[in-house]
C-alpha cells in the first residue's frame, strides 16, 4: 500500500485508471540522475508545464479531442501573465484564473533570475496538456519533441509541474 | 517527459500535488506538495509562498539522491490558503 495518505485528492491514479484506461504512464525502472554542470546560481532554466497555458492570439489546445492533443507551444519566458491563457479542463483554475503564478510561477522565476539566484532564463517555456489517452505516443513523440527543444535552448536545469 | 530531457543530460525536478501518479511514473526528482490540483505554486498572491516552492524543488538538484525519489514538503494546504485569504484582505481584494 503506497503511502497517499497526506495526499489531498487521495487515490488519483486509481480514479483517472478507471475513468480512462491504459492512459497512466507507469515505469519499472529509473532513468539515471544527470549531474549539475555548475551551481544553480549559474544555470539556465527552463520551465515544463502540462497545464494548458498558451500565449494570447496562438491556436488553443484541442481539449476536444477524444484522445488529447500531442502539440506544445512555447511560452516566452519574458511574457507578462496578462499575455498568457489557458486551455484545459481536467484540473481545477480557480487559483490560476486570478494568479497564473500558480500554475505557472513565471514572474517568481523572472525575479529569481534577476537577483541571480538562478543563472537564466531559457528564451521559451514549454506548455501542453495533461489530457493524452495514448502515454507511449505520448513518450514517442511530445515527450522526444520537447526535450530537444529543451536542450537546443541550452537548458542547464529543468523545473517541471505535471498539472 | 522529465525523464526524456534527465536523459540528455540537464538535471531535472518535478512539483507534483499528485504523490501516487508521480511514484509510478518516477521521474528522477520529484518535490510532492499536498495542495489542490492546479495549485503547484500554492494560491494566487502569495508570492513568498510561490518562490519557496521553487527554491526548495532547485535545492533538489544540489543534492545527491536516488534517481525517483520525491521530498515530501512540509507545507498545508490549509495554512496556505489562509495566508492567502490574509494576503488578498491586505491587498483589498477580499473583506
Amino acid at each position: 500500500m503506497m503511502e497517499t495518505s497526506k495526499q489531498l485528492h487521495p487515490g488519483l491514479w486509481d480514479t483517472i485508471n478507471e475513468r480512462y484506461p491504459g492512459s497512466m504512464i507507469t515505469k519499472d525502472d529509473y532513468v539515471p540522475l544527470a549531474k549539475l554542470g555548475k551551481p544553480v546560481a549559474e544555470s539556465r532554466l527552463a520551465f515544463v508545464s502540462s497545464a494548458g497555458v498558451q500565449p494570447k492570439g496562438t491556436l488553443p489546445f484541442d481539449v476536444a479531442h477524444p484522445v488529447g492533443d500531442y502539440n506544445f507551444r512555447r511560452v516566452p519566458s519574458s511574457s507578462e501573465p496578462s499575455e498568457l491563457e489557458i486551455h484545459q479542463l481536467k484540473y481545477p483554475t480557480v487559483g490560476a484564473n486570478r494568479d497564473r503564478n500558480v500554475i505557472l510561477p513565471i514572474e517568481r522565476l523572472q525575479e529569481l533570475a534577476r537577483e541571480g539566484v538562478i543563472g537564466g532564463l531559457t528564451p521559451n517555456f514549454y506548455s501542453f496538456i495533461g489530457y493524452n489517452m495514448d502515454p507511449e505516443r505520448l513518450e514517442r513523440t511530445l515527450a522526444e519533441e520537447i526535450a530537444e527543444a529543451v536542450a537546443d535552448d541550452g537548458t542547464e536545469i529543468a523545473l517541471l509541474a505535471p498539472a | 517527459m522529465q525523464r526524456a530531457i534527465e536523459q540528455r543530460g540537464a538535471p531535472t525536478v518535478s512539483i507534483t500535488v499528485a504523490r501516487d501518479i508521480t511514484e509510478r511514473a518516477k521521474p528522477p526528482r520529484a518535490v510532492f506538495v499536498p495542495f489542490m490540483m492546479g495549485h503547484h505554486f500554492g494560491v494566487p498572491f502569495h508570492s513568498r509562498l510561490q518562490r519557496r516552492i521553487i527554491l526548495e524543488a532547485l535545492s533538489r538538484l544540489q543534492k545527491v539522491g536516488e534517481s525517483g525519489e520525491i521530498y515530501d514538503l512540509p507545507l498545508s494546504w490549509a495554512q496556505a490558503r489562509r495566508e492567502g485569504i490574509e494576503i488578498e484582505r491586505a491587498m483589498g481584494l477580499r473583506h
